[in-house]
């Protein structure tokens, strides 16, 4: 699998570590039930299909990504740099 | 003590690990490694959104501009190297004054000294990229990664910065620099890689030390 880093171009898969899903939403510490923060930790969809989850170039140009990737053939439809949908959320 | 400082006595990154000569094959060598030694070398790192000001600043004392993709530019005497996004590596031909530049940019920058932290080497020859295809997971061609092109990847599970010169004789000419702790394990890659081709080495001593 070849991932297409928006720095550095197409690389090797082995390039980059995986991490998990990309929009995962913390709740509120102090404020959520015990259940709410036990689903944030330890809950994930397995999706056959669609997944969008982090990758970090490690290996390369050290960024974060949000890669777009479906699980059944590893078709990957979209490639973001996480740095830059963080700082659009927060605007 | 001072007695004691002074058995502390500069050491090339290379030293012990390779030496002048010619490896593998007798005959025309097919490719020629050229061991670097006595350069400056840092890291320069922007803040948000002040890449601007940093390229600016380097433009002004050493009329390059910080290349916004992975790309080397070089001047007179200092080369600035594309390491990242708002990251770049900035060297120098040797150390005169290079602590006071480093100094002048921390203004603009965060700045860290690397000239002691990194082994690196030039390489060409006709062979070149058949030895460097044994490990580089990109493509080398001329028409895939041109003269200037830079990119950080791995080799041999080594993490490795590299970039293509202006073409000699031979054809393409390539830079390779690797952490120093990791040029033992990286020399070994190469010394095999390259056997079967002929390989002649040299060291440019730009400050005489070896």
């Amino acid at each position: 699998m070849r991932i297409t880093c928006p720095h550095c171009g197409a690389r090797d898969a082995q390039e980059f570590s995986y991490l998990g899903a990309a929009d995962l939403q913390r709740p509120e510490g102090m404020a959520a039930s015990e259940a709410a923060m036990a689903d944030y930790v330890y809950q994930r969809d397995n999706p056959a299909g669609v997944h969008r989850e982090l990758w970090y170039h490690g290996a390369g140009c050290h960024a974060w990504l949000v890669v777009t990737r479906d699980t059944r053939s590893h078709a990957i439809t979209a490639v973001e740099v996480a740095k830059a949908r963080k700082a659009g959320a927060a605007a | 003590m001072a007695e004691t400082a002074t058995l502390w006595a500069p050491r090339s990154a290379w030293a012990g690990i390779a030496q002048a000569g010619q490896i593998g094959a007798a005959g025309p060598a097919g490719v020629t490694a050229t061991l670097l030694d006595g350069f400056g070398l840092a890291t320069l790192i922007a803040a948000p959104g002040g890449a601007p000001a940093l390229s600016q600043a380097v433009e002004g004392r050493l009329g390059i501009a910080l290349p916004a993709t992975p790309k080397i530019v070089s001047g007179v005497s200092h080369d600035a190297i594309w390491s990242g996004p708002d990251q770049w590596l900035l060297r120098a031909a040797t150390r005169d004054g290079f602590s006071g530049l480093l100094e002048a940019l921390s203004a603009q920058a965060a700045v860290s000294d690397q000239s002691d932290a990194r082994a690196a080497m030039r390489l060409s020859g006709p062979r070149v990229r058949e030895v460097l295809a044994k490990g580089v997971m990109l493509d080398l061609h001329p028409a895939a990664f041109a003269v200037g092109d830079t990119a950080l990847t791995s080799v041999a599970y080594i993490g490795v910065h590299l970039w293509r010169l202006a073409d000699g004789p031979d054809g393409s000419v390539f830079e390779i620099m690797v952490a120093r702790s990791m040029v033992g394990s990286f020399w070994s890659w190469f010394a095999a890689s390259a056997a079967e081709f002929g390989c002649q080495v040299s060291i440019d001593r730009s400050t005489g030390r070896g």
